[in-house]
């Protein structure tokens, strides 16, 4: 399982309807060089998470996506081997939560 | 089976690690960094830099014995082959910690009795639990107080070193990243192993609950030793040179008297224990405060 993110919807409508990142390399050097882009750090105050961004609650390095994520979105943190599956809290922001 | 390792391998390790954030580096700082003249010209500071950096190789001496230790009681291949990867880092970090000593003017001759004069008895202690655990070759709870007590401890101490000495020292600061890094897999692991471990193991939850609750009393006592006793603090003060104003989980630790910081680290490593032996199905039990 390498790909940062897999994904349960099966919607073509929902896919179409997901905004799209284009992702740089943010200086993150603690994977394989093809997927360094796929995370960063995150940087305590002042930072905030984009709509493709969710923070790995293990190692809490911020794990990034080439589009929006949703409910349901299943990523993998390569830094700490990870699986996660993106919910939505209460307050309505979105945080990964790991699947044994 | 531990299915979140299918993906992990050696050569996934050596592409992130030694050919990752450890490329061009030298003992885990760049070539030609150097420790601050203050380390050296005041004896106060000199003193404390030691001692703290003594109590580093301890830990990283234990967590070396105790990865190492696991390799064998571990119950399957691939458990085996990520072990044997953290026994490289941890043995990395016992060398890195032993040259920051080294550079800092203790004399290999002398190396023994300078761990043995100012390695914190409580912090031996805490090693000591984990130790007997890893020569019962006890897997499971050898990987919750290795890969989620003292990883999880080690993850917030490098983190608040790491913050207070980012913009003072660059050599520390950088050979701390290293080690931060590969803390990273070391809780990834423990985590992620114990997940599903413990569901087919719950006859195994009281013995490692009372094992976190003993090995949190004794890095309690640890902090309270090493905060309360510093006075680098003070001495920064005296002779009027500014302490970094680092962020650390949202508290300014150049404010902060070195009361404040032991409860600030203490609060954080606890909660994290917390969420962590929460997430995997163990029950966090209250340490008592020395």
């Amino acid at each position: 399982m390498t790909k940062p993110v897999q994904s349960d919807t099966t919607s073509t409508e929902d896919e179409r309807a997901r905004q799209r990142f284009i992702l740089e390399d943010t200086g993150f050097d603690e994977v394989p060089k093809k997927y360094r882009k796929f995370y960063r750090k995150w940087k305590a105050t002042g930072d905030a998470l984009a709509p493709n961004e969710v923070i790995c609650p293990v190692c809490k390095v911020v794990i990034r996506s080439s589009r929006e994520l949703r409910p349901g979105d299943r990523v993998y943190c390569m830094p700490c081997m990870s699986r996660l599956i993106v919910v939505r809290t209460d307050a309505g922001t979105l945080e990964a939560h790991v699947a044994y | 089976m531990a299915d979140f390792l299918s993906a992990y391998s050696i050569q996934r390790w050596l592409e992130s690690c030694p050919q990752g954030y450890l490329v061009n580096t030298e003992y885990g700082h760049e070539t030609g960094e150097e420790e601050p003249e203050l380390l050296y010209s005041n004896e106060v500071i000199h003193e404390d830099a030691i001692r703290t950096t003594v109590q580093l190789v301890v830990g990283e001496r234990c967590a070396l014995a105790a990865s190492s230790g696991l390799i064998n009681a571990a119950p399957d291949e691939a458990s085996k082959r990520f072990l044997a990867t953290q026994t490289l880092d941890e043995a990395r970090h016992v060398e890195v910690f032993t040259q920051r000593l080294y550079d800092l003017g203790v004399r290999k001759d002398e190396l023994t009795d300078v761990i043995n004069r100012y390695a914190n008895p409580n912090l031996v202690k805490f090693a000591e639990i984990l130790l007997e655990k890893v020569d019962k070759k006890d897997f499971i709870a050898g990987v919750v107080g290795q890969n989620i007590v003292l990883e999880g401890l080690a993850f917030s101490v490098f983190e608040m070193m790491h913050a207070m000495n980012a913009d003072m020292n660059a050599k520390f600061a950088h050979t701390l990243s290293g080690t931060i890094a590969d803390e990273r897999r070391h809780v990834g692991f423990g985590e992620n192993r114990i997940g599903s471990l413990i569901k087919t193991h719950p006859e195994k939850k009281s013995e490692v609950e009372r094992m976190q609750k003993d090995m949190s009393y004794f890095m309690l006592a640890t902090f309270a030793d090493g905060f309360r006793n510093n006075e680098t603090a003070a001495e920064l003060d005296r002779i009027g040179e500014g302490r970094a104003h680092a962020d650390f989980h949202g508290k300014d630790l150049g404010v902060m008297s070195p009361e404040e910081m032991e409860g600030l680290l203490a609060d954080t490593v606890l909660k994290e224990f917390k969420v962590r032996l929460e997430r995997v199905g163990i029950e966090y039990q209250t340490p008592s405060r020395p």
